[in-house]
């Protein structure tokens, strides 16, 4: 590896930053200020952040899109992982590879189509479009992205550790959750989170399977956006990027924590030998 | 005699078309070190799978303590296993992996501590029971490994090549230690391996292997000094096999000469194979020599010279000498009757043990 990067692959990398980051900074920047357009900057104000604040509705949209995003998740995370095992425990090659290709089309499948599919379903058994068709939407279109996850980290798990398990007397339950579980607990973890964002942003499949009454923070922008956007928006789309990053960062530190922590334990071990 | 523990009756086990095992049969007795020995791809390893309850054989019955087990679960069965790669858990440390057979069973968490110190103590990794898996060498994980599989105290304890992927020396290391764990704990070991020194220097008794049937059972000396056929002398030590034919009882002629030997029972001009190892061999004048060789190259050993030549029939030789000679000289190799093991073609175990008994029986009359 290169340590330090040559006076051109820096530049691209600035560019690159600022191209992806500058609509953002814009965004967050009008959030501030005093007009209602984004045409012009008049002075700063926290007014937009006061009216976000004031406006239920879109704070139990918010609270909603939260919910839906956490339980679809959670659901999509059992599910997939499940599947995941199964399609590892599948000794017979060509219907794993099937089991998996199926999986992968979903993946890849536009959402318009995911979404106008489920729509169809859902009228036809009668469903009511509302929290359950988009939580039961989301879910689905989670699993597929667990599945993808986990499956990587149980193909690298040392395969005699189960037989290893078995020899030591574990029942396959035990050996479910005191061997195979925690080693792939990582994929199991990126899975969950992967699931988490696909939902938090997930516009197409909602705007299908919403009804009257119920909207997530994607849909609701949208709409709110069509009539031109209010920089009520902007205050919320700021906020939505600080907790992103606060995420984010906390990510960070927390791996450092736990780096920290083994790399200490190795140094009183090697002062105890 | 020691008490029966596992017996295979005629095992046989098939992937689809191949068979991976050919009918095994064999017994094993309490508190002996066996060895499974064979190329890679003989079927060792499946016989091992068998025993531990992760395969199923295709045939036949596996019998333990004189109860048929082949239907019992992996985790119902009296043994343990020392893996290859020694599946160690690596969200574990060294604690918990000695002690994960034990939290399974419930056992009192006191008596949990001190099996599991006891058990790393057997193996000398005391002190290192805070230590992640990643954090201890290799020989380090092979210990972990074998007290972990020992910590339950199973009647037999099954390790498939558990030394391979150590370096030489700590190698080396690990056999005496493994055969003085055996002898101290009293406990069955079947252990497989591919390299002949490491089943000659551990076991008690060496089942040889090739394609899925076993080839020869006995102990390290009789195997080594009375090969059943070819493959058994071939890949137990270093051996100079020519072909001959018998002349009569204790006559046996090869290289154009007429020799003095311990085999008989065979048919007067049986074409045999006759094996003499490097070792026996040694080099001496043209004129004392049973043998005239013409010294074609020589190697320094260390403890010894390697010497390669023909006789004038054109056999290839192999000696194993500590005196230097020149490549291209002739020199005479000379042999004592007892070096001369003599191997009948396609001869199966039973007949040679019969065989053997008919003669070593007369010897002892005499």
């Amino acid at each position: 590896m290169q340590n330090k990067l040559s006076g051109w692959s820096r530049a691209y990398l600035i560019i690159v930053f600022i191209i992806l980051y500058t609509p953002i900074l814009f965004l967050v920047l009008y959030s501030f200020s005093k007009g209602n357009t984004m045409s012009n900057f008049h002075g700063f104000t926290m007014a937009h952040y006061q009216t976000l604040f004031n406006d239920p509705r879109l704070l139990q949209i918010v609270l909603d899109t939260l919910i839906i995003a956490l339980l679809s998740s959670l659901c999509a995370t059992v599910v997939g992982t499940a599947g995941a095992l199964g399609i590892y425990e599948t000794r017979h090659r060509s219907v794993r590879q099937t089991v998996l290709s199926l999986n992968n089309i979903l993946m890849v499948s536009p959402d318009v189509i995911i979404g106008a599919s489920f729509l169809i379903f859902f009228t036809m058994l009668g469903i009511r479009l509302g929290f359950i068709s988009v939580l039961l939407s989301h879910i689905a279109f989670s699993i597929p992205i667990v599945v993808l996850l986990v499956l990587p980290k149980l193909n690298e798990m040392n395969a005699s550790m189960i037989d290893a398990a078995a020899d030591l007397g574990a029942n396959p339950w035990q050996t479910l959750t005191r061997v195979i579980l925690p080693a792939i607990m990582p994929g199991i973890f990126s899975g969950f989170f992967m699931a988490f964002t696909y939902s938090l942003d997930d516009f197409a499949v909602t705007f299908f399977v919403t009804g009257n009454g119920f909207s997530t923070l994607s849909v609701e922008i949208y709409s709110r956006a069509r009539q031109g956007v209010d920089l009520e928006i902007n205050a919320l789309s700021a906020l939505w990027f600080l907790v992103s990053l606060l995420l984010i960062a906390g990510y960070y530190f927390l791996n450092q924590y736990n780096q920290g922590r083994k790399t200490k334990r190795r140094e009183v071990g090697a002062i105890i030998k | 005699m020691a008490k029966t523990i596992i017996e295979f009756q005629d095992i046989v086990k098939e992937y689809g078309d191949t068979k991976v095992l050919k009918g095994i049969n064999f017994e094993i007795e309490q508190g002996k070190f066996y060895t499974l020995l064979g190329p890679s791809g003989c079927g060792k390893t499946t016989i091992l799978r068998i025993i531990a309850g992760f395969t199923d054989a295709t045939r036949g019955n596996v019998m333990f303590d004189g109860k048929k087990i082949n239907n019992v679960p992996a985790n119902k069965r009296k043994v343990n296993t020392v893996f290859q790669d020694y599946a160690l858990f690596p969200h574990l440390n060294v604690f918990d992996n000695v002690a994960f057979p034990l939290n399974l069973r419930k056992v009192p968490k006191k008596e949990i501590r001190t099996k599991v110190l006891d058990a790393l103590r057997m193996v000398q990794l005391s002190g290192f029971e805070e230590r992640e898996i990643s954090e201890i060498s290799g020989g380090q994980q092979q210990r972990v490994a074998i007290a972990r599989a020992l910590v339950n105290e199973p009647d037999v304890l099954l390790l498939d090549e558990p030394l391979s992927a150590l370096d030489m020396k700590l190698r080396k290391e690990m056999q005496y230690e493994l055969r003085a764990l055996q002898q101290r704990l009293g406990i069955t070991f079947i252990f497989v391996t591919h390299d002949q020194e490491e089943a000659l220097a551990m076991s008690d008794e060496i089942f040889v292997m090739n394609a899925g049937q076993i080839l020869q059972t006995g102990s390290p000396v009789d195997i080594y000094d009375e090969p059943i056929n070819h493959f058994v002398a071939d890949f137990i030590g270093e051996s100079n096999i020519v072909r001959g034919h018998m002349v009569a009882d204790y006559r046996v002629a090869f290289a154009g000469k007429e020799f003095d030997c311990v085999d008989a029972g065979m048919r007067q001009n049986e074409p045999v194979e006759v094996v003499i190892r490097p070792e026996d061999l040694d080099i001496t004048t043209v004129e004392k020599g049973a043998l005239t060789i013409t010294v074609d190259t020589q190697l320094f050993r260390g403890v010894f010279f390697e010497i390669t030549g023909h006789d004038d029939t054109g056999n290839m030789w192999r000696i194993q000498s500590i005196h230097s000679t020149e490549v291209g000289a002739k020199v005479g190799a000379y042999f004592d009757p007892e070096d001369i093991h003599v191997m009948r073609f396609n001869e199966s175990e039973e007949d040679f043990d019969a065989r053997l008994e008919t003669y070593e029986g007369e010897d002892s009359d005499r």
